[in-house]
């Protein structure tokens, strides 16, 4: 990192484009915090959202009195409720994150996300998947913030062997606030992924789930025989005739993409399958923008 | 297919262990990967563990399993089953005469070379529990190899294969594969021969005898006979014969006498196929001459042998005929000849040896003479199996066959001496003695020869001044016979040129080394007899030998000299003693293939397969 950088996660031409971008989410799960996030219900913003008929009780300050003087009936004007949106970053650090970029690119992904919450002045928070203790990032708000998010981001040490549904529920026992989670993760698990995506769903929490996978991974360039070792559990396979089985490995491999795409989007969230050898600018200011999850 | 090593089937056991050490040592590379969450869901799919999917999966298992089937069928040495009758032990009977060396075409291979290549084929065709044994044959045979399946062994005898330049003849080798048989019994003996044979072999076959012909050779002119016969005057008459094979292609042949590189004559002479020209030619006897006749043709030859002869002429002499005064009707009668010395004479020394000699006593058979007769005694050796008794017989039976008695008629000849055969004893025990009757009277021969190596003894048991024969006109006939003896015996009346085989070479010292220099690289040395003749020297080649023994020398031309293996005729059927006649077959039949190296072949290609399938599996 040059003196003049932030952090090395972020060059200082990306903080500058991040700072012309705002998060995109689909469904408003804000905090009742006032925020730069509108509500969906009606607030006390200067932003007119809506009329509806007076009620007893509703408070005479909002109602219209223009258009009482034309149609001599009483309308309440409603104006749109600012409230917190709440950014948690979840960030994969287990083992299997551990290969060909896949955590750098991670933390770079989370480091963007927690750039454009702080700079929205929502409340961001972090927490790395990884085991029984994962590191946590207090929730914090303010650009002020953006030091203490670098700084925990860069001093994550991927390793570890938890799998990433188990750290979402570890993660939620100790989150409150609602919002938008990014969960950034290669989703290789054998565990029950629709339970995860509830519970976060459960929790407020609108989920923009990235799968990073590395080229490896994407495309295995492998033949004949060999003995396979998982990084987290260093459980062995047998394969033989590797080459032979690389369709039915890409039918897999697509039909995960394609159960986490399904499990986001039932859940009004959004997921994407990225390569870990991808550059961070094009994924971010043009994959991400063009497919609609920053604006 | 049968297989020479069935036991060996016991090999394919080994596929147990090998399975078991394929499953327990299978090495495979280890590859660190983030997950096997897909790599698991893959494996468990359906359509991996389909039964094609696990061949393809354990191929090297299989692989292996197939290199070792190879190996064990290889061990188990299997054969394609060709020849109808398999011999585990086959005499190989190899042509070497003269013939063998001929040509199929200018530049071309000769058919020593054809049997080469018949034999290296059946050699490496040989399953390891077939033994051949080689034979070379020629006028004589050889044993070349015992029986053996090495089959370096094999190569190197077929290698050193020669052509000797003497007619082939088939008795003695099978003599001596009939000899083999006693120690390593056989079925079949195999000839490999280009079919110049005698149609006829004296022999018994106790065996299959198949006779491989091997293609004809090309056409050819060569020499068969080289002779020279006296003159009446001072002057040799040589003549020459040739023959050419009806498919010749020559239309000229120039013959040339050359002695000691000096030519003496040459003629030209017109060549038609299938002709046999004779030509002579007329040399001046005055020195010993050592000619050598070289035939030059117009188009291919195919024998080489056949194009040189050579022929020893001795320098003519008159004969020194030893007669005693007494013998005056033997000295009229050689008075009438040519060429003679008679002693003893007037004025003219005695010579210590004679060419004739007449004795009518006992103490001068003694003489030293090449042809000695001896008239009116019994010599020593014979006074135990006759006598003569002064009583008048006369001649019931003769040799008119014989030289010595050619055109002597003894019929109406009185003879007052009538030799008496002791009572006991009867012909036998005359050729026990190595005498052979010339003319038989009532009670006993009249006249007995004996051959003494290079000598030659008459006896003429009756006086022919006690018989009618001097007046008959059979006595200077028998008397010019003997002189013609006495010329033959001296070389002095013909010469015939040596021919290839065993030399026979006269004029040493008695049991002298001789030292024997041929065509062939190398010397040997023999030993003279007793009476100075070195006997028994081989003379396989054509070409000029030199024996000398201190300061003496002799040279020998040998030639060829046999129309049969000139003309290379082939016969299609020999005739055995038995009655048997055996066919030729021209074509080689088809030998039992052996499959091991094939098997082995592929075994080696198969591991080369598996290496490279080894070597290839990286991730």
């Amino acid at each position: 990192m040059t003196a003049a950088q932030v952090t090395s996660l972020l060059t200082n031409r990306d903080l500058d484009r991040l700072a012309r971008l705002r998060l995109n989410a689909s469904r408003r799960f804000t905090n009742r915090a006032r925020g730069e996030h509108l509500a969906a219900k009606g607030g006390t913003s200067t932003e007119f959202c809506d009329t509806r008929d007076y009620s007893p009780g509703d408070d005479v300050r909002y109602l219209d009195w223009n258009a009482f003087a034309r149609i001599n009936r009483p309308y309440l004007k409603q104006y749109h409720q600012e409230e917190e949106l709440h950014v948690a970053l979840l960030v994969d650090a287990s083992s299997s994150m551990m290969f060909e970029g896949k955590f750098d690119l991670a933390r770079k992904l989370a480091a963007a996300f927690g750039m454009l919450g702080l700079r929205g002045s929502e409340k961001v928070s972090a927490c790395s998947l990884q085991n029984a203790s994962p590191a946590r990032l207090a929730p914090c708000s303010g650009r002020a913030s953006a030091a203490k998010l670098f700084a925990f981001l860069e001093s994550l040490e991927p390793g570890g062997e938890q799998p990433v549904e188990v750290g979402i529920e570890t993660f939620l026992r100790q989150h409150k606030g609602r919002g938008v989670v990014v969960l950034i993760s290669d989703f290789l698990t054998t565990g029950d992924l629709r339970r995860a995506f509830n519970l976060l769903h459960g929790a407020g929490l609108e989920p923009f789930a990235l799968q990073i996978l590395a080229p490896s991974e994407l495309a295995p360039e492998v033949s004949g025989d060999f003995r396979l070792v998982d990084s987290e559990s260093a459980a062995t396979l047998d394969i033989s005739s590797a080459n032979d089985l690389l369709t039915l490995y890409h039918e897999y491999r697509t039909s995960l993409e394609q159960q986490i795409a399904t499990l986001a989007q039932q859940r009004s969230g959004r997921a994407l399958t990225i390569s870990a050898a991808e550059p961070f600018e094009r994924l971010f200011f043009e994959t991400l923008r063009r497919k609609g999850w920053v604006a | 297919m049968s297989f020479t090593s069935l036991s060996s089937a016991w090999l394919f056991a080994l596929i147990i262990p090998l399975v078991i050490f394929y499953f327990l040592k299978l090495k495979r590379p280890r590859q660190t990967i983030p997950s096997l969450v897909l790599w698991r869901q893959v494996m468990n799919d359906q359509r991996v563990n389909s039964p094609f999917q696990r061949f393809k999966r354990n191929l090297l298992l299989l692989l292996q399993l197939l290199l070792l089937a190879l190996l064990v069928l290889a061990a188990m040495q299997p054969f394609l089953r060709r020849e109808p009758q398999r011999a585990a032990r086959l005499p190989v009977l190899v042509d070497v005469s003269a013939s063998m060396a001929a040509l199929d075409k200018s530049g071309g291979r000769s058919r020593l070379d054809e049997a080469r290549q018949q034999l290296r084929e059946r050699i490496d065709a040989m399953l390891p529990d077939q033994e051949l044994c080689l034979i070379a044959f020629s006028k004589s045979a050889r044993k070349l190899t015992g029986f053996t399946s090495n089959k370096t062994e094999l190569r190197d005898a077929v290698a050193g294969l020669v052509v000797d330049d003497v007619p082939g003849e088939l008795d003695e080798a099978l003599h001596l594969a009939q000899a083999l048989a006693r120690t390593a019994p056989f079925d079949r003996v195999l000839v490999l021969t280009d079919g110049n044979l005698p149609a006829r072999a004296n022999f018994e076959l106790p065996f299959q005898l198949d006779l491989q012909k091997i293609p004809a050779a090309g056409a050819n002119i060569g020499i068969t006979a080289l002779n020279a016969r006296r003159t009446t005057g001072s002057e040799w008459e040589v003549f020459v014969q040739l023959a050419c094979t009806a498919n010749t292609t020559a239309t000229t042949a120039t013959l040339e006498l050359v002695e000691s590189g000096k030519p003496l004559a040459s003629e030209q002479v017109a060549i038609a196929p299938g002709t046999a020209p004779r030509l002579a030619f007329r040399l001046r006897g005055e020195r010993p001459l050592l000619v050598c006749a070289t035939l030059r043709t117009s188009g291919f030859d195919a024998l080489a042998a056949d194009n040189v002869a050579w022929l020893k002429l001795p320098a003519m002499r008159p004969l020194d005929v030893f007669v005693p005064e007494s013998l005056a009707t033997f000295r009229h009668a050689l008075a009438a000849l040519d060429g003679l010395r008679i002693f003893p004479a007037k004025d003219i020394p005695s010579p210590t040896t004679y060419d004739l000699a007449f004795v009518e006593k006992p103490e001068d058979a003694k003489l030293a003479a090449q042809v000695l007769c001896s008239v009116g005694f019994v010599p020593e050796e014979l006074r135990a199996l006759v006598s003569i008794e002064k009583k008048g017989t006369a001649a019931i039976d003769w040799r008119r066959e014989s030289p010595l008695l050619q055109h002597v008629g003894l019929d109406e000849v009185l003879f007052m001496d009538d030799p008496v055969t002791t009572a006991g004893k009867d012909g036998q025990a005359f050729r026990l003695l190595g005498y052979e009757a010339l003319a038989d009277g009532p009670h006993g021969p009249l006249a007995l020869t004996r051959n003494e190596g290079e000598r030659t003894r008459v006896h003429l048991l009756f006086h022919p001044d006690r018989s009618t024969l001097p007046y008959r006109v059979a006595f200077p006939v028998l008397v010019s016979n003997l002189v013609q003896a006495a010329q033959r015996a001296n070389g002095l009346s013909e010469s015939a040129g040596q021919p290839t085989g065993v030399l026979r070479v006269p004029g040493f010292a008695a049991a002298a080394n001789v030292k024997v220099t041929g065509p062939a690289p190398g010397t040997r040395t023999e030993q003279a007899d007793e009476s100075g003749i070195a006997t028994g020297i081989p003379a396989p080649r054509v070409g000029e030998y030199l024996l000398t023994s201190g300061t003496h020398e002799e040279r020998v031309g040998v030639s060829l000299l046999s129309p049969e293996e000139t003309s290379l005729a082939a016969v299609d059927e020999v005739q055995f003693a038995d009655r048997i006649a055996v066919s030729t077959a021209n074509f080689a039949p088809k030998t039992d293939r052996s499959l091991w190296w094939s098997l082995a072949f592929a075994g080696f290609i198969l591991l080369l397969v598996e290496w490279w399938w080894f070597q290839r599996r990286t991730v």
